[in-house]
């Protein structure tokens, strides 16, 4: 983007805040439910200064969807990566699961959570598990997509020179569907976020973003509805271009694999 | 032709293997859930067999006849809210790929829109638009629209700008310009975007159907509902349901529209 274009993309951001702001200022619009950015902005600080037990309230929240999030996922990527090589490797084992996968992967994970919630309650163990299926789907296909791909000669060349089955699997399928698994791995990363929050709404019991974004909600305290959502994008955005492109660019990138 | 019905009956013949490949895990992992519930090992009341859930949806569709109603207006709002996105979509779209300035205005509030999950828009949507109707096709527009904008932005800019003055020059302009040149050659990137949106759209219709109060239809209300009874038997057959229309819409609908359009006119580079 050039100079010009750059100060032009803060023009509607900042123009939209502003007359937003005078809107409610002037009384064109009710507060109650656009509350100015100025309101929502002290509402999230008093969040953040109100304190239960010693600890700052919106921080608990922020800290509780992320150790979701992260148990969520790492459980997803594992058992993913696992099974998607199993299907890569074995065409008995790909026939079983493509067509599970096929039709399970497009239920969103909020529809799921009901049938959770019966079968483990309210609260962490719920939301862990919907969203480390919800992150299972894309990981699995697509390492084993990428296991498919794998070159056959290039099997045969390193059994020839006397690989086992381990060191072939680790030295010649693995960093050669790691494009793939990368790929599936962003996917599974977003929609982790997407359900955690999602589920949050209905199976939290007491803390995570997306219940104090709810229970706001419930109450018409739209700050914290509007504040909770704006925390949203900027947490994700800063996961997906702060940790991932970079590890991205220190992986893959760096290895010559990413084809455009 | 002693051939060509070999042929014929050796092309039945792979259709019936594929169905039954298709069909032989959800065989297994269904005899083997039934196993566990008549032996006891699992709790009927919070795992029914397959058998009980297929009973279900005949009750359900054929005693009670509420799936039906439910959903007819789960699809009212998807189609609603899909078109308004597609229309929306596609209108701001071409109107950003052709405007520069306006373009290097909106993109960053775009792809800041596009990084709030769709889900997250439902109560600010329950506060501002009420429990109803409304906020559940708003957030199903707002699943769709972004991505569809998006796309189409990147395929109007991928059309030739020789092709649209040659156009020009022969006397076609404004919406002609649009349906005749613009419009078709950016339906490469146009079309896998409507197919995603689609399930984006879904996606978002669950979740809003699920968490607007007030609404008395939707199969996600109906899965919600059903958590107030603990009933475990029509939140299953909701979601075989949602998986269903899920893969119905991906599959038969969008991409026999893209096989009608972008395949047939030669457009389709080799992916």
């Amino acid at each position: 983007m050039t100079g010009k274009g750059y100060i032009l993309s803060l023009v509607p951001i900042g123009g939209f805040f502003l007359c937003w702001q005078l809107f409610a200022h002037f009384g064109f619009i009710n507060i109650a439910l656009f509350p100015p950015p100025t309101k929502i902005f002290t509402e999230l600080a008093a969040l953040f200064h109100q304190e239960i037990a010693g600890h700052s309230v919106l921080l608990t929240h922020l800290i509780v969807t992320l150790k979701r999030l992260f148990l969520a996922a790492t459980e997803g990527i594992i058992v993913g990566i696992v099974v998607g090589t199993f299907m890569g490797l074995s065409q008995s084992v790909y026939r079983f699961f493509d067509p599970i996968i096929t039709w399970v992967m497009p239920i969103p994970g909020i529809a799921m959570a009901p049938l959770f919630i019966v079968w483990m309650g309210f609260g962490d163990p719920t939301i862990i598990t919907v969203g480390a299926i919800a992150t299972f789907f894309p990981i699995a296909y697509n390492t084993s997509t990428g296991i498919r791909s794998v070159d056959n000669q290039l099997v045969r060349a390193a059994q020839i020179m006397g690989a086992n089955k381990a060191r072939v699997l680790a030295q010649v399928y693995l960093p050669w569907a790691a494009v793939y698994i990368f790929t599936g791995v962003k996917l599974g990363l977003a929609r982790c976020w997407r359900t955690v929050i999602a589920v949050e709404f209905i199976a939290a019991a007491n803390w995570g973003l997306g219940y104090m974004i709810w229970d706001a909600a419930e109450y018409l305290s739209a700050g914290v509805v509007y504040g909770g959502i704006i925390l949203l994008a900027a947490i994700f955005t800063f996961i997906e271009k702060g940790l991932i492109s970079p590890f991205e660019k220190m992986t893959i990138e760096k290895w010559g694999m990413v084809r455009i | 032709m002693g051939d060509g019905e070999d042929l014929k009956s050796l092309q039945a013949k792979n259709k019936v293997s594929e169905i039954g490949q298709f069909i032989a895990p959800f065989l297994v992992f269904g005899l083997f859930w039934e196993i566990m519930v008549r032996s006891g090992i699992a709790n009927v009341q919070t795992l029914p067999a397959p058998s009980m859930i297929l009973h279900e949806l005949y009750v359900l569709i054929g005693k009670k006849g509420v799936l039906q109603c439910h959903i007819y207006h789960s699809f009212y709002r998807l189609a609603l809210g899909y078109v308004l996105a597609v229309v929306a979509g596609i209108t701001i779209g071409t109107v950003l790929a052709l405007q520069k300035d306006l373009r290097d205005m909106f993109s960053p509030v775009l792809s800041l829109l596009i990084s709030v999950p769709t889900i997250a828009w439902i109560p600010v949507l329950l506060i501002t638009m009420g429990l109803g109707d409304k906020t559940v096709i708003t957030a199903v527009f707002l699943g769709g629209v972004f991505e569809i904008t998006y796309s189409t932005i990147a395929g109007i800019r991928s059309v030739h700008q020789q092709q649209i003055n040659a156009a020009r020059i022969m006397g076609v302009r404004g919406l002609g310009l649009f349906f005749k040149v613009l419009l078709p050659g950016s339906l490469v990137s146009i079309m896998p975007a409507l197919r995603l949106s689609i399930g984006y759209c879904w996606r978002a219709l669950v979740g809003g159907e699920m968490l607007s109060a007030m609404i008395k239809w939707g199969v996600g209300k109906m899965i919600y509902d059903a958590r107030f009874w603990n009933d475990v038997k029509v939140m299953l057959v909701g979601l075989i349901v949602i998986a269903f229309f899920g893969v119905l819409l991906d599959r038969i609908m969008l991409k026999r529209l893209e096989h009608e359009t972008v395949e047939k006119w030669g457009m389709l580079v080799e992916r």
